[in-house]
């Protein structure tokens, strides 16, 4: 399947063609569209469960909105058999001036619900979304929260063959994404087809065996979750290496991390982190050390204060029973001013290393639950 | 173990038998249409509910809006008689010319802008595209239909009973709604690829205002040319016939009437063949 966009979507139709025939005349004819999918294909057994991963601007959403038929594919073909409910926006067909009510009948009938059906299931829509008291209140009076609970509660009672899924569980507090995925879940038990669509990979892991990674336009990856989902993680690593390698006044030159006698890392053992850097000045700083799973948002962290000097250094940090099942993770590092140099950012908080870690794998949560991170704990057990 | 993917491969461009061609035909449009049926009727029932919403008269406006306007063309053309019917109260010769024209006008103002205005609605999901100005012409209708109860009220006031030759106005309301429809669905697609339209909607609506035979009677035109202008502007005899039928207990004048409904199904044809051309990046450019 392949996609492209004119470069400038707001040059009108006839304005783009006259100025194309302009071009062709000149014989300075140029791109004026770029392709935002190419040579995209893939396949969904009824049942599946499908993620589509990949950065901002990867084609996620045009590729669902090619397989909802909003929108056309420019080639190839888009076959799907059953009926469809796409969940692209959950707020886009909801209409502030009317009341919750209003929209729950409004919505559902443009995701393909009639009336009757709608009807029948209202009292477990406005039930899941927890807005008994607010529904007969005007929409525009809701929350920005109740507004995305009330659309993604219609959406998931809709029961289609196949349902698509953008980005909508960012959606509410905790609680109710919990309450989503549950949902979503059930819904796949019951036989539908999902494909699901989301930056945060650890929902797109909870949800969908399969996975694509989209990468400008093109397929980067496909096959079982974990795996995609790990070789994302591992170029969303590189990429912020790359991006932020010559910021701040402190280098970073080298970086390792070793278990015990400069073995591997295992689960539960000390492991011996080792940076040498560069400063043009000696400063008092705090040193910041984090562990992710590819991301910049650390599972943890851990901070030492002190004086650093000029030219090259070398720090030492001893992690003690590193809490870390199986897997592949990376450390970030960054320094920051102190004192008056408070939040000073020396060394830009960037990644230094990753590394395997050997051990026990990461248990399996019970269904439609989400880890959000894998750690691994030493546990005791006892049943009375 | 999953590989990332050598994509190098890849061509820059698609293969030319590849490319996608965008086929509609009448047989899998229409009964996809018709399925959507509850949508349209939702987004009207949205609309029409969204509009009153917070006036503190409420559904109420459907009706002073229109008779605050009848009054208006009351106080300045009663003296003006020069262009209506002998024998006829001007006020009742002139609200019927602009009940008709009101609800081509309105319809077309929201409904050739309703692509535009649901866009947030039509780039997230799917269904016949067609269900926007053709919700906004149901809207209108409703509308225009509580116009006519200011009708009522002219006729007791001046003490005027309708002819019983209005049995034939249902006939010239389809031919206006065929006509309405057209126009509305083809001027809404051509809106979204020429944005300029928008800007010259309002100026041709208030400019058919008085090329159209509302304050002004229908007799004005040369009758070599009444067969022309009723294909051009179905409105034209629409309006004449509704008053012949209903002021003068005329039957239609059948000559520019048929013309009329001939005008009508042709804007309608052209108006979905449009539609239909240019529906492929509706959700692209809008």
């Amino acid at each position: 399947m392949w996609k492209k966009f004119r470069a400038d979507r707001t040059a009108p139709l006839f304005y783009d063609q006259f100025d194309r025939f302009r071009r062709s005349m000149t014989k300075s004819a140029k791109n004026d569209y770029r392709w935002v999918l190419k040579d995209v294909s893939l396949e969904v057994e009824p049942g599946g469960t499908l993620g589509l991963i990949g950065v901002n601007g990867s084609g996620k959403t045009t590729l669902l909105k090619i397989i909802s038929k909003v929108t056309y594919q420019s080639a190839g073909t888009c076959q799907v058999r059953g009926r469809l409910g796409a969940l692209l926006s959950v707020t886009s067909g909801i209409h502030p001036d009317l009341t919750g009510r209003e929209n729950v009948f409004l919505y559902g009938a443009v995701l393909g619900m009639r009336r009757q059906v709608t009807r029948e299931r209202f009292d477990q829509i406005v039930e899941f979304a927890g807005l008994t008291d607010a529904i007969d209140r005007q929409v525009k009076f809701f929350s920005l929260g109740m507004q995305m609970r009330l659309g993604f509660s219609i959406a998931a009672f809709l029961e289609p063959d196949i349902l698509l899924v953008d980005e909508v569980l960012s959606v509410g507090d905790a609680n109710f994404q919990q309450k989503c995925l549950k949902r979503i879940e059930e819904v796949v038990r019951q036989g539908t087809t999902l494909i699901y669509v989301s930056h945060d990979l650890t929902s797109v892991e909870a949800t969908c065996k399969q996975a694509l990674w989209l990468a400008d336009a093109l397929v980067q990856a496909a096959g079982p979750t974990r795996e995609v989902a790990a070789l994302y993680r591992s170029s969303v690593q590189e990429d912020a290496s790359l991006a932020t390698s010559n910021e701040g006044d402190v280098r970073l030159l080298k970086a390792e991390i070793a278990g015990p006698d400069e073995g591997p890392v295992r689960s539960l053992e000390d492991a011996e982190l080792k940076l040498t850097l560069n400063a043009p000045e000696a400063v008092e700083a705090d040193f910041f050390v984090g562990v992710s799973l590819g991301t910049a948002f650390p599972m943890f962290i851990t901070k030492h204060h002190g004086l650093f000097p000029a030219g090259d250094f070398e720090v030492r940090c001893r992690l003690h029973d590193i809490p870390l099942p199986n897997g592949h993770y990376s450390v970030w590092a960054a320094m920051s001013g102190f004192g008056k140099w408070s939040g000073m950012p020396y060394l830009p908080w960037k990644p230094a290393v990753s590394f395997n870690v050997f051990g026990p794998d990461m248990l399996e949560p019970p269904e439609g639950v989400m880890v959000a991170a894998p750690l691994y704990v030493g546990t005791t057990w006892d049943v009375n | 173990m999953v590989q990332i993917r050598d994509n190098s491969a890849i061509l820059p461009e698609p293969p030319p038998e590849l490319l996608y061609r965008h086929h509609s035909r009448l047989r899998t449009c229409l009964p996809e249409l018709w399925a959507s049926r509850d949508i349209i009727l939702t987004l009207a029932e949205r609309d029409f509910r969204a509009q009153y919403k917070q006036a503190t008269l409420g559904v109420m406006w459907a009706l002073l809006a229109p008779m605050a306007m009848l009054f208006i063309f009351t106080v300045i053309f009663s003296r003006t008689q020069v262009y209506g019917i002998a024998g006829i109260p001007y006020p009742i010769f002139a609200y019927i010319g602009i009940l008709c024209w009101n609800f081509f006008a309105q319809a077309l103002g929201t409904g050739g802008n309703s692509l535009l205005s649901n866009n947030a609605l039509m780039s997230k999901t799917q269904f016949p595209r067609e269900c926007f100005p053709l919700e906004t012409v149901l809207v209108t209708a409703l509308n225009t239909v509580i116009s006519w109860i200011p009708l009522a009220v002219l006729f007791v006031v001046y003490g005027f009973v309708p002819a019983a030759t209005s049995v034939w106005v249902p006939l010239l309301m389809v031919i206006e709604l065929i006509f309405t429809i057209g126009v509305t669905v083809g001027i809404s697609a051509m809106i979204i690829q020429m944005r300029d339209l928008v800007q010259v909607l309002p100026i041709v609506i208030s400019l058919g205002l008085f090329v159209t035979p509302v304050i002004w009677q229908f007799d004005k035109i040369p009758p070599e040319w009444q067969l022309v202008y009723g294909f051009v502007n179905p409105l034209g005899p629409v309006i004449d016939d509704a008053r012949r039928t209903i002021l003068l207990g005329l039957s239609p004048s059948w000559g520019p009437l048929l013309a009329a409904g001939l005008g009508a199904v042709s804007y309608l044809a052209l108006g979905y063949w449009l539609f239909k051309r240019y529906e492929v990046n509706f959700a692209d450019i809008a």
